[in-house]
Order: C-alpha cells, then structure tokens, then sequence
C-alpha cells in the first residue's frame, strides 16, 4: 500500500513536474511570439499610412505567412499534406458567414473578403500537423482534461475571425462563433489527438493574429475615416519621405534630373514669358484704358502706322553672350518663332568654347533654347531649310559644321581643319538644291568654294578655286560673301574685299569654264562687300536678276544682274574683254553698311543695319533717298556695353547683320557688336503676305527707268 | 555638354526662382512625393532636406506676406506638396476618365492671386507658383 502510495505520490509529482514544466514552456513559448509581433507587426506600422491598401495588405499576409512558417515550416502550402480532409469545419462556416456579411457592408468588402482569407489559411496550420503528429503523441494522457480547457480559448479566436465582419463591436458576438466551435472540436475524433503542445502553438498563433488582425481592422477603419473626411489633401496620406543629403546628390547628378530640369524649366519660363506679352484673362470692360500702347519710345518708330516697327524682343544671355559679337542671324523656316545668332570668341573667357551658335525663342526672352558650340568663331550660321532640325555653320578654322538640335551642343558632323576643304575662314555659306537634292555651298576668303552634302562632311563633292581675272592685284578671290539666285543654284555672285562682285560659276557650260565668269564684272564699290542679296522674286513679275550689296563704302547699290548665259554675246563686246557693269541704284548711307537684305515678301522693301547700329527699313517703290523707318534698339538689353555710359560712339553700337523672317516677312532680327539679338515687327506696308500687283509693276517700271538714264544713279549724298 | 552637370542644372534652377514674379517652386519626386527641391518655402517638419533649398527670388521676400501667404509670410514646403500632389492626382484621374491612353502634360491653374504652373514628368513633377499678372 504503502508503496502504491508513494507510487501514486511519485507519479503525481512527476506529473505535477510535467505540468510545470509545460507551463513554463507555454509562457516562452508566448513571450516569444509577443516579442516577435512586437517586432514585426508593431501597430505603429500598421497605422501608419502606406500608399495603397495593397500594400497593406501584402505586409498582413507576409506577416501571418512568417508566424506561421517560423512555428511550423511549410503547414502555409494549401497543398499540405492534411489537404482537403475537413477537420475544422469552423474555418468554412465562419467563411460562408463572412461571405454572406459582406453584403451588409459593402465599403469594407475587399478588406473583409482579406480576413475571410486569413482565416482559411490559418486553419491550414493545424490540419497539416494534425497530420504529422498523428502518430507519436496519442498517449500522452494530461491532454483530455487540459485540451478541454483549450478548447475554450479556442473560441476567442473563433469570436474574433466572426466579428471581423461586424465592424464596430468587435467583442459584440461571440455566441454564434463559439458555438460552432464547441460543437465541433470535442465531437471530432481527431482534435483529442491534438497534442497539448500543438494546441498551444496553435492557440498562440490564432491569438496573435487575431490581435493582428484586429488591429489591421481597426488601421482600415482609420484609413477609412480619413479618406471619407478628408478626401482632398490628407496629409496623413500623402506619401512623404525625406531625402538624404546622398539620395539628394544621387538625384542631382542623375541624366535624368538634369534632363528633366532641362525640359522642365524651359517650359516654365515660356509660360511666364507667354503671361507677360498677353493675359489670356484680361478682362477689357474692367480695365478699359491702356489704349495708347503704340508708344514712341526708344525701339520703336513713329509715322504712319502701316510703316511703324516695333520692337518685339532681346535676346542676350550673361552666361554666353558677353563680350561676344554677333556674326550671323538667322530665322527658322520650320519653326518661325526660332532665331539663331552665331557668335565670336569671347577673349576673356580662354576656357569656353571660341565658337558660339544660340538658337532663341521668340517666347522665351531670358534664355536660349539650345546651344551649340564650336572650337573655332561662328562666322556665318544658318537653319537648313530642308531639315528643320539642322543647323550649318561656317567657321575661322575654315571648317564647315553642322549641328543637330536633337544632339547635344557640339556639332553633330564637320568638316577636316586640314586636306581636302577650306583652310581660311569661310564667311559665307548657303544651301542650295531641292528638298532631295541639296549641298551645302560655302566659300573663304582664298577663293575656295565647296559644294558638300549634309550627310558626308568628310570631303566635298566639289571644289573650286576661283582666281582672279587679269586686272586684279593678287590671284586669290577674297571673298566675303556668295549669293545665288532663286532660279539657278549652279551660278553665283561673289562679294570680295577688293569691292568688286564676280559673277560664277559652279560648273563648265557652255561657253564658260566653271569658275569666274572673266567677261562680266560688277564694279562699283570702293571697299570689302558685305552682303550681297537676289531678289527673292516670288510675285506677278520676274524681279530675280535683282541684286543689292552693302559695303562699308557707305553705300549700298542695286545692281540688275546679266543672265549668266547671255553675258558674253548679248552686248557685242569681244570675247576675253571684260565687261565692266555699274549699279543701276547706288544709295548712299551715313555709315558702313554691314547688312542690306530684301524683304522676303515686299518686293520693293528691303532693310539695312549700320555701323552707328540702326535699322533702316526702305521702300524703293516710295522713295529711293531717304528710309522710310530707321530705328535703334532699345538699351534695355546693353549687353556687353551695358557697363559703360551710353552714347559710346559708333563702336558699341554697331549693328552686324540682319535677318527677315522668311514665311511672313514681318519680323527683322538684328544684332551687332553687343551681342545682343532684337527682333523688331515692321508694320502691314513693310512687311507682310499681302502684296498688291502695283508694287511689283512700280518695282519694275523703277528698274526700267534707272536703266535708262543711265548706269548710275546717285542718289546726290 | 554645357547643361549636363549637375551644377548647370542648379543653376537652371535657380534662375527660374529668381525670375521677376515667381514666388516659388517645388520639384518632387513622382514615386515617392519627396521633395527634391523647393524655393520660396519653408518647411516646417523635417520631412525637406535643408540642403534642397533654393534661393528664392528677392522681390518675394519679406514686403509680399499678404499675397495668399500664411502669417509665417511663407507657406510651408509640405503643404503645398501635399495639395499639389492630390491636385494632380485627381488631374491624373479625370484625363485617364476621358482617355485611358492620354496623361497628363502640364497644368495651369490661375487663381485670383497667383498662378500655379505644373508640369509633371515620368519622375519628377515641377511646380511653380508665380503672381498672376493684374487682371
């Protein structure tokens, strides 16, 4: 007995042991998971607002999956073992409950159809261990009673995965739940089995996530709220996240931010631009008196008001232009509101590139819309007038280049300093051909001229040396500027610095070598030639054997040009002398002429600039002595100059080159010594499309009249 | 070449704040809504990096405070990011209603006081805000 007894007392010791034992395990085992959830799942984490409730949604599951895969690897997998046998039922009566909840409350259905999944998974677990310890833990024999206090416990989860759906009392229902779940798990044969520690764990696990659960809930709720109160602007919402100083260098540095500060900014300084020149909102009724904005200030001209030029806009950038003279102008046929300048070297900036092209934009004064580069002075630069985003520029080095507003500043293509092509400044080029067949035609101041493609700068296609007939001084053609007419690329006049314009051609013809026509010559000018421009002779009549030229003689002449053919027969003179022609107009000016170009649409107006830096807009049809606008550029802009006192004299004033706006002939851009671009508007009766069959037939009845007193008219200046 | 580094785009940056007229401007990141860059602002959280601050135009400063500005004189670099970035979104919203392939390109939005211009970008979105010419 007494051995029974202490037996008795033994084995109630060592069970009481266990028991203790179990206990202890049981409350690591739950502070472990509290640590765990505490680490993982923090509700801090949870209420703090992620972008989207995906993504919530994917750190729940994430977070259920670790609980679960850390307690018991590879139980998540549906495909478990246990798969398909029905040991809870619980899990799909609670489901078809969700489900039918669902309809209660629609706002929250995909969040509540997201729990019903959690749920599903979780009784996943047990039913995969159900299986694996099937056979080694049957026997323990502590389990019944303790299991059934488990059960118990089991049900605050049930509670929990019930009132999931019933948003606001989470603890309201618990009956229903519960029941179901006493019902099932001590009549199912299988949960006796259960072992008291995967009862446990399994309890531990469905208590956590409920709590996690619940709290996911209650952050949905929150984000809910919030989204509902404050649909616009929720701050709580909006996704911030401070940079650090290295993400912000990275940012910095990127291709792609600078490329986007690039796109961007011009984009904006456009719109502010825009917003200066017009407010789409004016409002004329409230307002009402700014009436007299003709004003007759400095940069614009009084007189008739069809005969006004106003001054549209400056262009000069600190950065680039400074110190820096303009050496050609140019519109954009494509995109009229584009201007390109070409610039020399600025000599106190040894490190910057010598050459400088700056295409500006009509509709964005303070800055340029591209900048090209070159190692050598731009001296002439203009847009191809076949491919809009080409630009052709001609440099000191002697080299031909060619840039690509969709590359970047440095020319896309150029042409070799040394061999074959020119070795001394070419000062004039053109692009001549069709749409298909076009060369790019430049010359220098050796008498060099080149004919070369826009795809291949490699070598010319053609090369020509001009020489000089018999009575010139030195053999080289000095030439400062070339000019074709309309009707015929291959024949060509050339401006040289002795002052006299040789008719030439670019090829053998009959009854002509290529090179300088020897049997005609047109004298009359006494220095360098600056410009020579055809006629661009679009209208009723024929007015493309017209030509005008600048000179720094002060003058600027009207010369009618001989058909190339018909030059050696046509005035009976011998073969081998050498025609002398005179100008038919010769307009004598105040200063050096630097630039005289016709008017792309006026056929009798053409526009000159000066060395005492005004433009002077002239209608040879009204009068051939006197311009009929002359006007300087504001000061608003003085550029370079802008430090010294103004009235400087002639020199920082001085205007270079000029340029019309070919599709409208309304716009003149000119610019000069200052580096500074103006675009003047000329009013309806100097520029414009319309033009009425008079001012041709005026143009020609003056042509025919100059002919016939003589071969010079002076205009007595 | 010339507008490649990063201290050219700085400059380009800069230029712009201090254009005649420009109260400020923000540049922030399309993903994540951080502030890239801000002008004119302050912030009043730590959610701006400090080194991001541009110098803003010097007609803006202190005599403008009551030009749609809070007492502070400045409006806070989070505040407008936040209303911006809502703004744009439900932008976003209504073209991608009309027309699921089209996007938004650049809003322009005038208000008695001020305009705001914005141009949003496949990483970045610029926003100006500038005094609206007196109308």
């Amino acid at each position: 007995m007494e051995s029974t007894m202490q037996q008795r007392k033994d084995e109630i010791l060592a069970k009481k042991a266990k028991l203790a034992e179990l206990k202890r395990q049981r409350e690591l085992r739950r502070e472990g998971q509290a640590s765990r959830t505490s680490a993982r799942g923090s509700p801090d984490n949870l209420f703090q607002p992620t972008p989207s409730r995906a993504d919530e949604k994917r750190n729940l599951d994430s977070f259920i999956n670790n609980i679960i895969g850390d307690s018991r690897p590879g139980s998540t997998q549906p495909g478990s073992p246990s798969g398909g046998r029905p040991a809870r039922p619980t899990s799909v009566l609670s489901a078809s409950q969700l489900s039918s909840d669902n309809e209660i409350s629609p706002p929250f259905k995909r969040l509540s159809g997201m729990v019903d999944r959690e749920t599903q998974t979780l009784s996943i677990a047990p039913m995969a261990t159900v299986f694996e310890f099937d056979g080694d833990t049957t026997t323990t024999s502590v389990t019944s009673v303790k299991g059934q206090g488990k059960e118990k416990e089991v049900i605050t989860y049930s509670k929990g995965v019930q009132t999931s759906t019933d948003w606001s009392p989470i603890r309201g229902r618990g009956s229903g739940g519960s029941d179901s779940e006493r019902d099932d798990s001590p009549t199912s044969p299988k949960a006796k089995r259960l072992s008291r520690r995967q009862k446990e764990r399994e309890e531990d696990i469905r208590a956590n996530l409920k709590k996690e659960i619940e709290e996911e809930i209650r952050a949905a709720q929150q984000a809910s709220l919030d989204a509902d109160a404050t649909t616009s602007g929720s701050k709580d919402n909006f996704p911030f996240k401070t940079l650090s100083n290295e993400e912000l260098a990275a940012v910095e540095n990127s291709e792609e931010f600078a490329g986007f500060v690039e796109r961007s900014t011009k984009v904006l300084e456009r719109a502010l631009d825009q917003q200066l020149g017009y407010d789409i909102l004016a409002d004329y009724a409230i307002g009402g008196m700014d009436v007299d904005e003709e004003d007759e200030g400095y940069g614009s001209s009084g007189g008739k008001k069809g005969r006004r030029i106003k001054e549209l806009a400056q262009f000069w950038d600190e950065r680039w232009s400074k110190k820096r003279m303009i050496s050609d102008l140019g519109f954009s046929t494509k995109f009229p509101e584009l201007v390109l300048a070409s610039y020399t070297k600025n000599p106190s900036a040894p490190h910057d590139p010598d050459g400088l092209v700056q295409v500006w934009n009509l509709h964005m004064h303070d800055r340029p819309e591209y900048i090209f580069h070159a190692q050598s002075d731009i001296l002439t630069a203009k847009f191809s007038p076949f491919h809009p985003n080409l630009i052709i520029g001609g440099a000191y080095s002697g080299q031909v280049l060619l840039w690509d507003t969709r590359a970047k500043s440095s020319p896309v293509q150029k042409t070799p300093l040394t061999g074959s092509g020119h070795t001394h400044p070419v000062y004039s080029i053109d692009i001549v051909g069709t749409q298909n067949a076009n060369n790019i035609i430049s010359c220098s101041t050796d008498g060099v001229v080149c004919g070369w493609t826009v795809d291949m700068l490699s070598q010319p296609q053609e090369f020509l040396e001009l020489i000089s007939p018999p009575p010139a001084k030195t053999e080289d053609v000095a030439m400062t500027c070339i000019a074709f007419p309309q009707s015929d690329p291959t024949y060509f006049l050339a401006g040289t610095e002795e002052g006299v314009i040789y008719p030439c051609h670019r090829y053998d013809r009959a009854g002509a070598k290529a090179g300088v026509d020897s049997r005609a010559r047109y004298t009359g000018h006494a220095a360098p030639v600056m410009s020579l421009d055809f006629h661009p002779a679009k209208g009723h009549i024929d007015l493309g054997d017209l030509v005008l030229s600048s000179s720094v003689d002060w003058s600027v002449k009207l010369w009618k040009v001989r058909p190339p053919a018909a030059t050696g027969t046509s005035n009976g003179s011998t073969q081998g002398s050498t025609q002398l022609v005179k100008p038919i107009l010769d307009i004598a000016r105040e200063d050096l002429v630097y630039d005289a170009r016709w008017s792309p649409t006026k056929p009798s107006v053409f526009a000159l600039v000066d060395g005492a830096g005004s433009l002077e807009v002239w209608d040879i049809n009204v009068d051939v002595e006197v311009p009929m606008q002359k006007v300087m550029p504001s000061e608003n802009k003085r550029g370079a100059f802008a430090s010294m006192p103004s009235g400087m004299g002639y020199m920082n004033r001085s205007l270079n080159k000029l340029a019309w706006e070919r599709n409208e002939g309304r716009k003149v851009a000119v610019g000069g010594m200052d580096g500074v671009v103006t675009v003047f508007e000329v009013g309806a009766d100097l520029g414009g499309l319309e033009t009425r069959a008079e001012e041709w037939s005026g143009v020609k009845r003056l042509v025919g009249r100059l002919e016939g007193t003589g071969e010079t008219a002076v205009n007595g200046k | 070449m010339a507008q490649n580094t990063a201290e050219d785009t700085l400059s380009l940056l800069t230029r712009i704040s201090q254009k005649p007229g420009v109260q400020s401007t923000l540049i922030l990141s399309r993903d994540t809504g951080a502030i890239v860059r801000t002008s004119g602002l302050i912030s009043n959280t730590t959610s701006a990096n400090p080194n991001s601050t541009l110098p803003a135009s010097l007609e803006t400063a202190p005599d403008n405070y009551s030009n749609g500005r809070k007492e502070g004189g400045m409006q806070s670099a989070e505040d407008v990011a936040s209303l911006v970035w809502s703004f744009l979104g439900a932008a976003g919203k209504l073209v991608d209603g009309l027309d699921k392939e089209d996007e938004v390109k650049l809003l322009r939005l005038r208000t008695k006081k001020n305009e705001l211009v914005i141009m949003p970008d496949p990483r970045y979105i610029m926003i100006m805000i500038h005094e609206a010419p007196s109308a």
